[in-house]
């Protein structure tokens, strides 16, 4: 049998690489490097200018307004990851454990509100947040003095919608990894002894940490890039990166200054996320490798 | 038997309007090892569950080691399962999935490191698997790794949930050899699940047949092959022949006849007598190995029966032979010795005969 030479030029090899490489290059590789050019230049009268130099770098490390921003940015993300995963967990394993006969019917549901518009979702936590909405509404018939919280247009408001839009995906990953849990492997931990919160800590929560991470990455991106949620709820008072970028394009009209506050999102985001994969590999590479 | 490691009595369980167990009674005794045989859904592996606390009973009663163990949860029961799929912890290297019973128990660290040693040991396994993950073990290995962990904190009774169902037949050969003989070093107490008796008459002290949630029969491995209950317990075996016959019973002594073959009415013997005889379809058990060709006039006392051959197989030691007789819905399975001359082909009429004093009388 001929062993076949794999080369570039292998026409099926070029066939079946050529539209996912297409993909990448013309809706991430291009617009990239777009943007880091754009970081180069400089605006002048509202127009842009192609000088290349370092203009708008110089500027965003010169000032420490946007590092404040940035900084509150990935501090607001890595609470929301803590915070979701902390509502998501139980959530799941009571899906995923307590909840069986009634899982469809109850991720139906949640699938329902997860598909609803987040605009309308996020406007919506304003009638329960406004000094006059339903939260101090029910305070107030319970006894507590009116208007005893004043959480519209903070960042608690805001973190509080970005849960509510953002736990859904943990959730679903958890819960996936704990369908994933054989049984018998309960068992086996209850037969050597163990009482269930040592099982849970011990079998449980080990095999579920894929869909314990995989959840806490999609929420870190994503409420990396919250926009709705910091306008909506936040008022605009606390902004975050989005909104910052946005008013760099949009207000200031500052193409190159929103192109590199992008550029420094991305990175905050990436060097993140590999802080995390390196802790978590070296972890794994420690306890002996494969598992 | 001096006072049983494992005591049930009545056991009844039923999962919604199902019942799965219609009042089991089962003694186990220190040391001994028995094995739970039937086709699957006998319930042999839901009383295996209710020995191991995963289950509770719907009604009877379950002491081991004299302790009532109504209410007493898995994890305090000196009971330690092998699991069907084995169910090693994936996550945990062989030494923590060795010694996890141990850490539960507070054990010291040194002492688990030298007790998961020594069960290392005792299975035959590399001391260089201690870091290694269960995935990265063969299927034996991984068999070996689940032993340990069952035995490594001493349990008296040992639960072993079909664990070598999996396995592929040379394997599983040596280790059921490897199993006998480990149960024979450590003296603790076996509860086998398998629905392979050739399995359980191999390993066990004792074997109880079981059929839809009741026992069929409790004995040793020549009890159950040399006198099986009824037809069920005999078919189970393997291969194996029943002709229906007429009996005439006076007290416990029973003549039988039959239409079928040319021969004498016989007297059997007490002991080739099931205990559990009744009217419903009395036959007579013939094993495949008792019947020979013959031509000519055979000795008196045997039956002869006359037939075509149907197929054979030569199986190297011996040959078997189908022979297709009138009157008989199955075809008669022979077993001869092997020989490189064969006593007969497809399609030949044949003489057939058999000792029906050496058979096995039973009933449906």
């Amino acid at each position: 049998m001929k062993i076949e030479r794999k080369s570039w030029t292998d026409p099926v090899l070029i066939g079946s690489v050529t539209p996912l490489a297409a993909v990448m290059l013309f809706f991430f590789v291009i617009p990239l490097v777009m943007t880091t050019v754009l970081t180069f230049q400089t605006t002048q009268y509202y127009r842009l200018a192609w000088t290349w130099d370092l203009t708008i770098w110089t500027e965003i490390f010169s000032k420490p307004h946007y590092w404040t921003i940035m900084l509150r940015t990935v501090s607001m993300a890595l609470i929301c990851v803590v915070l979701s995963v902390l509502i998501a967990y139980p959530c799941a394993y009571a899906l995923a454990t307590r909840l069986k006969t009634y899982s469809t019917q109850i991720q139906i549901l949640i699938i329902f509100a997860f598909l609803t518009d987040a605009v309308l979702k996020t406007f919506g936590w304003i009638l329960v947040l406004d000094n006059n909405g339903v939260l101090n509404w029910l305070l107030a018939k319970v006894g507590f003095p009116p208007e005893t919280l004043n959480l519209l247009y903070t960042p608690t408001a805001t973190m509080i919608g970005m849960l509510y839009n953002l736990a859904v995906y943990p959730m679903f990953t958890i819960y996936l990894s704990l369908m994933r849990i054989d049984r018998d492997l309960i068992l086996a931990s209850y037969d050597a002894g163990a009482s269930r919160l040592r099982t849970f800590f011990e079998v449980t929560l080990p095999l579920s940490k894929p869909g314990l991470y995989s959840g806490a990455v999609l929420v870190f991106v994503l409420s990396l890039g919250a926009f709705l949620e910091p306008r909506v709820l936040g008022g605009g008072t606390s902004p975050m990166a989005s909104e910052l970028i946005r008013q760099s394009f949009e207000t200031r009209v500052n193409w190159p200054l929103g192109a590199a506050l992008t550029i420094v999102l991305i990175v905050i985001g990436a060097l993140t996320l590999a802080a995390f994969g390196f802790f978590t590999l070296r972890r794994k590479a420690t306890k002996g490798g494969a598992a | 038997m001096p006072t049983p490691i494992i005591d049930a009595v009545d056991i009844v369980k039923d999962y919604g309007a199902n019942r799965a167990l219609h009042g089991v009674s089962l003694q186990v005794g220190a040391g001994e090892f028995v094995a739970l045989v039937g086709p699957s859904g006998c319930g042999k592996t839901t009383l295996l569950k209710i020995l191991a606390g995963f289950e509770d009973p719907t009604d009877g009663g379950l002491k081991i080691q004299g302790k009532d163990m109504r209410g007493v949860p898995a994890a305090a029961r000196p009971t330690r399962m092998v699991f069907q799929k084995l169910a090693l912890f994936p996550h945990k290297s062989v030494a923590d999935n060795i010694g996890f019973p141990l850490k539960l128990q507070k054990v010291d660290a040194p002492t688990v490191k030298e007790r998961v040693r020594a069960m290392l040991d005792l299975m035959h396994l590399k001391p260089e698997y201690l870091d290694r993950f269960p995935a990265q073990l063969s299927g034996g290995e991984q068999q070996r790794v689940a032993l340990a962990r069952a035995l490594v904190s001493q349990p008296s009774v040992l639960l072993l949930d079909e664990p070598m169902s999996a396995l592929d037949a040379k394997l599983k050969k040596s280790l059921q050899a490897e199993l006998k003989k480990l149960h024979r070093e450590i003296g603790t107490s076996f509860v086998l699940v398998t629905h392979d008796l050739e399995e359980a008459m191999m390993l066990a002290d004792r074997i109880c047949v079981m059929r839809g949630g009741n026992v069929v029969q409790i004995g040793t491995p020549t009890d159950i092959y040399y006198r099986p209950a009824n037809m069920f317990v005999a078919g189970f075996i393997g291969e194996t022949n029943f002709l229906p016959v007429d009996v005439a019973r006076k007290g416990d002594a029973a003549t039988v006849s039959s239409p079928l073959v040319e021969g004498q009415p016989t007297d059997m013997p007490a002991d080739h007598i099931s205990p559990d005889l009744t009217d419903k379809g009395p036959a007579l058990l013939v094993r495949p190995e008792t019947i020979r060709f013959v031509t000519g006039d055979p000795e008196p006392g045997l039956w002869v029966l006359n037939g075509m051959v149907d197929e054979f197989f030569i199986k190297g030691s011996s040959t078997q032979y189908r022979i297709r007789v009138s009157g008989l819905d199955a075809p008669l399975v022979m077993d001869l010795p092997g020989s490189i001359v064969l006593p007969a082909e497809v399609g030949q009429a044949v003489r057939v005969a058999f000792d029906p004093s050496r058979a096995f009388l039973l009933s449906e």
